[in-house]
């Protein structure tokens, strides 16, 4: 299972604010251009120009705030919210790629105990977004042939585990060309065959399905479900409300780096007294108090 | 280990799929530099050989009226000479011209192509000749040439030689003549003659000559090597975003990091090599094609070239290394190639420039200069081209570019931490980057800023400071003294940071102060013991030091004490043990709240000690002031104070001028410091000595601020 607890991410934002005229404090040595926005002339009310100066200052907030989540085996868990509202940061902090400001995200195994090395955390994390792109000069089978090497598998282990994923996932008919020449949807195959190369213990997904045809939504959708009965743990985020209404077993909601609803579909359409995810979340998002239901 | 082979392996075969790698990797250095060479030779040497049915046409005019005035006395008139005149010879401008014509014709092989006078009849003429002579009569009869040519011009300038030498010639006749009428011979007018020989033999020359211009083609050869694939594996990386992806497999930064520098090295070593195998052949082409005469007459000896050849080879291994840690500690940087190249652009001229050091002819391969990377290797294939190969300074030199190179790879991957690499714009580390007003009060400078303003200061201190010490003499000490005061300082003001606890300028905790002189005690007598030893070993680099300190020795001792031992007790100390070490430390703290403290001060120790020594800019010298670094570092943490370590660097300082300055009195107080040599017992002496007040002085210091390595003042 994985648990993140209490976990915050801090990020520097520019926010421009206007000083009192004439009292423009000095600026630094690299950030005197940047810093100090001179607007030149505004047209007062008056008629009269009047210089007005604006200061770009830079400030933090949390992009993640205090957010705790458990996902358990045998799981689908969703991440909904807004673009913007943190759930990729939340996703690569759970995927080991950022380190939390405040906060920590424990992974135990399937015996119980903690995962404590971070290349042993990574191993057991199935990552994919938008960003993870794989090698375009490699051929699939040459990119798990890669991977199962760095997991330490044996060259057997590595062929046959390649083969079993190509069956799965209906790949050997591309196996074997460059992935610069595969299309989107048998490149999104080939990130989750990626993925499921080192049979991971938990997978997080960011928006696996976005942009992708019916068919290969549909295999991504099938792979889930398949990796659910094998008792593994999948987070993942989307903005197909649908999908997540029949995917998910639970669903936390995200808006401005909190969690604002959590708790399984039916128990969110109940709360919000509405019949479908979509208006749920139209309920909760309009609504800015939090709901939390079990 | 295994991780890190299978990394290379995935690395290589990414950019050796990259077709445009492979064109600057192979086609590059087998097609381009043999073409470029070869052409450029085959252009040289038509434009420097001459056909030798060429005739110059060189035009002149006449200010006196043609041989009027010689017909009217009715005496002939051969060659301008003027068979009479028995004081001095009366020239007419014609017959010069007829005498030069003369004088070409009877030394027909001296001069290669014919030339034609041609009486000038107008201006447009003048601009179809390859020089145009005119004469000017001085007033005590002497006939003054002046030729008129276009130096751009090869057949212009050549005939304006020719002319030359035929005039030598002529006036060479005419003295000879002349003094042969007076009865004389040459050594009236040569009673001395100077002949000047050049001690340096012909295979020396040429290192010099040419082994500049080829150490600096290889070394930009294997930049470049590296630069394309540099670029690939990290922006390149980043651009194609399959970067994240590599950070979702169980690798470390180091791994990750060290991988793709073994690759790019690799690519780098495989393009020098081929760039040496096609340069070495398009020599062997020229040699035994174009110019054999003159590769000959160089008495080349191939069997030198080859024992340096194994030493050649490392030297461009390690090049390889460098230049790949030199570029991707630029490209690390860039989110995409354009940004990449941008960066780098920097970097490809401060190369070059430093790859020219070949080329200046008294700039050698020293105990000074062997420590700049790029240059050594520059001068070190100059020594290799003269035949003077000197094996030690080259590995020294290797040894040094290994370390940097090593050094800027373990820097990376200390610094860029996965998520400096991805998703910010990786000037993070760096908050001197950020505008002043939103820096908060008292913050503590980063890593990154420590070692920025470092940079700087070396920087300042190599060029500002050598010119100081040169116009100033003796006071450009203190300007570099004010330099190193001066950049902490203004880094502190600019951080806004807490400047008492930074530097640890508190008073020393009760009972730390013995202790601490003791240390500083023990630690003098085996520094004496060391540099004795590197001394017998390196006599040369002592009698340097010696001479550097001469002209100081003239200033009064007040003085001496104030710039030498006063100044460098200040501002060294801020700086070394105020800015690094504290710097250091309380970043370490920040970084790893959970950890002990004492880890922290171990490790500001271990880095401002190293700093310490290679400022000092010597090899011998580095082992010495590193562990004196190491234990001032130690005393600041230990008593929580730096002006224990200012006292003590003072008293230092103080005792060496003032040996320096009273050899005499010194040498009576304190005897064996002035010893030339130590006998064995005295040896032994000093390491008892060294040994039992250095524990003493731990053990009083130890107690005195409670065995807490780095404790409480490092936290507040």
């Amino acid at each position: 299972m994985i648990e993140v607890r209490g976990v915050c991410k801090e990020f520097e934002r520019s926010r421009r604010e206007e000083s009192a005229e004439g009292n423009v404090k000095k600026h630094g040595l690299f950030g005197k251009r940047n810093a100090s926005v001179k607007d030149g002339a505004v047209q007062a009310p008056g008629g009269q120009s009047k210089a007005k100066k604006h200061k770009v200052r830079k400030e933090t907030f949390l992009a993640v705030d205090h957010v705790s989540i458990e996902a358990y085996e045998g799981e689908i868990i969703g991440i909904l919210g807004p673009n913007g509202a943190g759930k990729t940061t939340l996703l690569r902090i759970m995927g080991m790629l950022m380190s939390p400001t405040e906060g920590d995200v424990i992974l135990t195994d399937g015996e119980g105990r903690e995962i404590t090395e971070l290349t042993h955390k990574k191993a057991a994390i199935g990552y994919l977004s938008g960003n993870t792109k794989l090698y375009p000069r490699f051929s699939v089978r040459e990119y798990l042939q890669f991977l199962g090497e760095l997991y330490g598998f044996d060259k057997e282990r590595i062929r046959e585990r390649s083969e079993e994923i190509f069956k799965v996932l209906d790949m050997e008919g591309f196996a074997d060309n460059r992935i610069e020449k595969l299309s989107t949807g048998q490149t999104q195959r080939a990130s989750i065959a990626r993925c499921l190369m080192a049979d991971p213990q938990v997978y997080i997904l960011d928006e696996p399905t976005l942009g992708l045809d019916i068919l290969s939504a549909d295999a991504i959708i099938r792979f889930m479900r398949e990796q659910k009965e094998n008792g593994k743990t999948v987070l993942y985020s989307t903005h197909y409300l649908e999908e997540a209404q029949i995917l998910c077993d639970r669903i936390y909601m995200i808006r401005d780096g909190k969690i604002v609803a959590h708790g399984t579909p039916a128990a969110l359409m109940q709360q919000t007294g509405t019949d479908n995810l979509r208006a749920a979340f139209h309920a909760i998002y309009d609504d800015t108090t939090s709901v939390h239901v079990q | 280990m295994k991780k890190i082979g299978i990394l290379i392996r995935k690395e290589m075969l990414d950019i050796l799929r990259d077709k445009k790698t492979l064109v600057m990797m192979v086609i590059v250095p087998i097609v381009l530099y043999p073409l470029l060479l070869i052409g450029m030779t085959l252009v040289m040497s038509s434009i420097m050989s001459t056909p030798e049915d060429v005739v110059y046409r060189v035009g002149y005019t006449l200010t006196e009226p043609a041989q009027e005035q010689n017909t009217a006395d009715g005496e002939t008139v051969q060659d301008g000479r003027n068979e009479a005149g028995t004081e001095a010879f009366v020239l007419t401008e014609e017959g010069t011209i007829k005498a030069l014509a003369e004088v070409m014709e009877r030394n027909a092989e001296e001069f290669d192509a014919d030339v034609e006078f041609v009486l000038l009849e107008s201006d447009e003429d003048a601009a179809k000749m390859n020089a145009v002579l005119t004469f000017r009569k001085e007033p005590d009869g002497r006939m003054e040439m002046e030729i008129s040519y276009d130096s751009t011009e090869t057949d212009s300038l050549h005939a304006c030689q020719m002319l030359e030498d035929a005039a030598e010639l002529y006036r060479q006749d005419l003295v000879a003549e002349g003094l042969e009428k007076q009865g004389l011979g040459e050594e009236f007018l040569y009673p001395i003659t100077c002949t000047s020989i050049d001690e340096v033999s012909e295979a020396e020359s040429f290192g010099i000559s040419i082994g500049g211009s080829i150490g600096m083609m290889l070394i930009v050869m294997i930049l470049m090597g590296a630069l394309y694939p540099a670029i690939d594996a990290t922006a390149g990386e980043k651009e194609r975003g399959t970067l994240e992806t590599l950070l979702t497999l169980p690798v470390t930064n180091f791994q990750m990091i060290f991988g793709k520098f073994v690759s790019v090295a690799i690519i780098a070593c495989v393009t020098a090599l081929l760039s040496l195998i096609s340069l070495a052949g398009s020599v062997l082409f020229l040699i035994f094609g174009v110019a054999e005469e003159m590769m000959g007459s160089l008495g080349f000896s191939a069997s030198t070239m080859l024992s340096a050849l194994p030493m050649l080879l490392l030297t461009m291994i390690v090049t390889a290394l460098l230049s790949s840690a030199l570029c991707m500690c630029f490209c690390v940087f860039a989110k995409s190639f354009k940004e990449a190249n941008n960066y780098v652009t920097p970097l490809l001229l401060v190369v070059m420039i430093a790859s020219m050091a070949g080329m200046l002819p008294s700039v050698e391969l020293d105990q000074k200069t062997v420590l700049i990377p790029i240059v050594n290797v520059s001068l070190m294939m100059k020594q290799v081209l003269s035949q003077q190969f000197d094996f030690a300074l080259a590995g020294v030199a290797n040894l040094v570019n290994l370390c940097v190179s090593i050094l800027i790879i373990w820097f990376l991957a200390k610094m860029y931490d996965s998520e400096n690499i991805l998703f910010a714009d990786g000037f993070r580390s760096f908050r001197l980057f950020g505008s002043r007003s939103d820096i908060k009060k008292g913050t503590i400078p980063d890593n990154g800023d420590i070692m920025l303003s470092v940079t700087v200061l070396f920087l300042l201190l190599i060029y500002v400071g050598s010119v100081a010490s040169i116009r100033l003499g003796f006071w450009g000490t203190a300007v570099s003294q004010l330099m190193i005061l001066a950049v902490p300082l203004l880094l502190v003001w600019y951080m806004k940071s807490d400047i008492r606890s930074l530097f640890s300028l508190h008073r020393p905790r009760k009972g730390t102060v013995a202790g601490s002189i003791l240390l500083y005690l023990g630690t003098y007598c085996l520094i004496m013991v060391v540099s004795m030893a590197l001394a017998a070993l390196f006599p040369e680099s002592m009698e340097n030091v010696e001479i550097a300190f001469s002209p100081m020795t003239e200033q009064p001792f007040a003085i001496l004490l104030f710039v030498v031992a006063l100044m460098p007790a200040v501002g060294e100390e801020i700086l070394f043990r105020g800015l690094i070490f504290g710097g250091i430390r309380a970043n370490w703290i920040q970084k790893h709240p959970k950890e002990r403290t004492s880890r922290a001060a171990v490790y500001a120790i271990f880095i401002s000690a190293a700093v310490f020594g290679i400022y000092h800019m010597s090899l011998v010298k580095f082992f010495t002031t590193f562990l004196l670094g190491a234990i001032f570092a130690c005393i600041v943490s230990e008593t929580g104070s730096i002006y224990v370590t200012m006292g003590l660097h003072f008293f230092n300082n103080a005792i060496s001028m003032a040996a320096m300055k009273y050899p005499e009195t010194v040498g009576k107080v304190l005897p064996f410091l002035m010893k030339e040599r130590l006998s064995v017992s005295e040896v032994a002496g000093l390491l008892a000595a060294g040994v039992i007040l250095g524990a003493l002085g731990l053990m009083l210091l130890r107690r005195g601020s409670q065995g807490s390595l780095g404790g409480d003042g490092a936290r507040t």
